[in-house]
């Protein structure tokens, strides 16, 4: 199995029908991406696929053959967080921060989109990303911040 | 058998999807998107032996216009049913339930045919398709079946697809100019939840004293399979049509309901939100 994940050629050797998941986090030790409800409902397992948030629990490794895969840990360029990272600890986004890789991959997905979202298309972007901490007012304010920042 | 004992075979192309499936149909499971069978196969409710994995399968991601209908091929995501030109002119109803369904992430990756295959008397593009009379194409290798969505389903869970078929693509006659639909869905919330009740209307043929010459009025969640509502259908070929009428119409839906009660309502309260999304769909349709 060989995809490209975080910009560098990965090829694994694991069982076909394991989720892109759990082979991230137990064969590549990449732990960005959460596995929380292992249904497509919390998000919390986000990553981007050749370009789209997906949810990596709901995606047999063998589908991601071939394609791009970015986690919260590619975001990262040079050692250097990306404007969504950035904003997330400026306006104190995070409480547990269990959500947070997953809710960074969708607003960093959505900007790669749509570099001026409005509150509502932020908003949508999140919906599939779920905080029990319920701490959305300031993750959406810090995602209009790094909005600011973007560069496409 | 174990989820790290189970083959995943991904063919090129659909030809050779066919002939895998024409010659190994024991335990063998289609997977597309996968968002309902890896989470049925993790469950356990689940255990086939193989997996075809037809994601890939460049031929059946479509949606066409052709001769005054819309054809949509199988692996066609609701993100491309969302922002397809041709869905959001011609078929605004199935646009609506697409949109609707689970969130970004979900919206980027499952498709029109696994909610078709998955057969849930809940998927959210059924009450849509029923209303606007899609065709389900079955293909096997050596030939393509065009059944009638309301003879696909055959019983709760349970389709009319053959162990050597798979769902090619859906096909209906477009939306025209005097032609109004509405979809209405009722979840616990707006992202990432299963229906308790969704409600599709379309009808067609406006003529110049405002009646329509056909109507559709279909139920999502409240029987084993989705349900039209033929006397709320009939009772719209009255004219002129008035909220009245609408109204009177759409509480004969709530007797085409025949619901269950679940974690996400019970059946009296389903029965209930029956009328009301009705009501709401029709008087999007005809007057909105």
């Amino acid at each position: 199995m060989s995809f490209k994940l975080n910009g560098e050629h990965v090829t694994v050797k694991c069982p076909p029908a394991y989720t892109l998941l759990e082979v991230l986090r137990e064969e590549l030790h990449v732990t960005g991406p959460k596995e929380d409800c292992a249904k497509g409902e919390c998000g919390a397992c986000t990553v981007i696929k050749d370009g789209a948030p997906v949810c990596s629990c709901l995606i047999l490794v063998s589908q991601a053959e071939g394609s791009e895969i970015i986690t919260s840990e590619g975001l990262i360029k040079d050692g250097k967080l990306n404007p969504v990272q950035e904003a997330f600890i400026e306006k104190g986004a995070v409480q547990c921060g269990h959500c947070i890789p997953g809710m960074i991959v969708s607003a960093s997905a959505l900007l790669m989109r749509n570099p001026n979202p409005s509150v509502n298309e932020i908003r949508t972007a999140l919906s599939g990303n779920l905080c029990r901490c319920t701490g959305y007012s300031k993750i959406i304010t810090a995602v209009q911040e790094a909005a600011k920042s973007w560069k496409q | 058998m174990m989820r790290s004992e189970i083959d995943v075979i991904t063919p090129q192309n659909l030809d050779e999807a066919l002939a895998i499936l024409h010659g190994t149909p024991n335990g063998l499971r289609i997977v597309a998107g996968g968002s309902d069978v890896i989470v049925q196969l993790r469950d356990g409710v689940i255990r086939p032996q193989k997996l075809l994995n037809i994601l890939s399968l460049k031929e059946l991601r479509f949606v066409r216009k052709r001769d005054g209908r819309i054809h949509i091929g199988a692996l066609s995501t609701y993100h491309d049913i969302t922002t397809s030109p041709l869905t959001r002119d011609y078929a605004w109803p199935l646009v609506d339930a697409s949109s609707q369904i689970g969130a970004v992430q979900l919206q980027n990756t499952a498709t029109l045919g696994g909610n078709l295959g998955n057969a849930s008397p809940a998927g959210d593009t059924l009450p849509p398709l029923y209303a606007l009379d899609a065709i389900v194409v079955a293909r096997n290798k050596s030939e393509a079946r065009e059944i009638p969505i309301e003879q696909f389903y055959v019983s709760y869970r349970k389709t009319a697809l053959k162990p050597d078929e798979l769902i090619a693509e859906v096909h209906f006659k477009e939306l025209g100019n005097d032609d109004r639909g509405a979809y209405r869905k009722l979840g616990l919330r707006e992202a990432n939840a299963i229906s308790i009740v969704d409600v599709a209307t379309v009808l067609r043929g406006r003529d110049s004293e405002g009646a329509f010459r056909e109507a559709r009025v279909t139920l999502g969640a409240v029987a084993p399979t989705i349900r039209r509502s033929r006397a709320c259908e009939q009772a719209l070929s009255q004219k002129p049509i008035t909220r009245e009428i609408l109204k009177s119409a759409s509480r004969l839906a709530t007797n085409d309901a025949v619901p269950i009660d679940d974690i996400r309502g019970s059946a009296k309260y389903r029965k209930e939100v029956v009328a009301s999304l009705v009501y709401e769909a029709l008087e999007e349709a005809v007057f909105g």
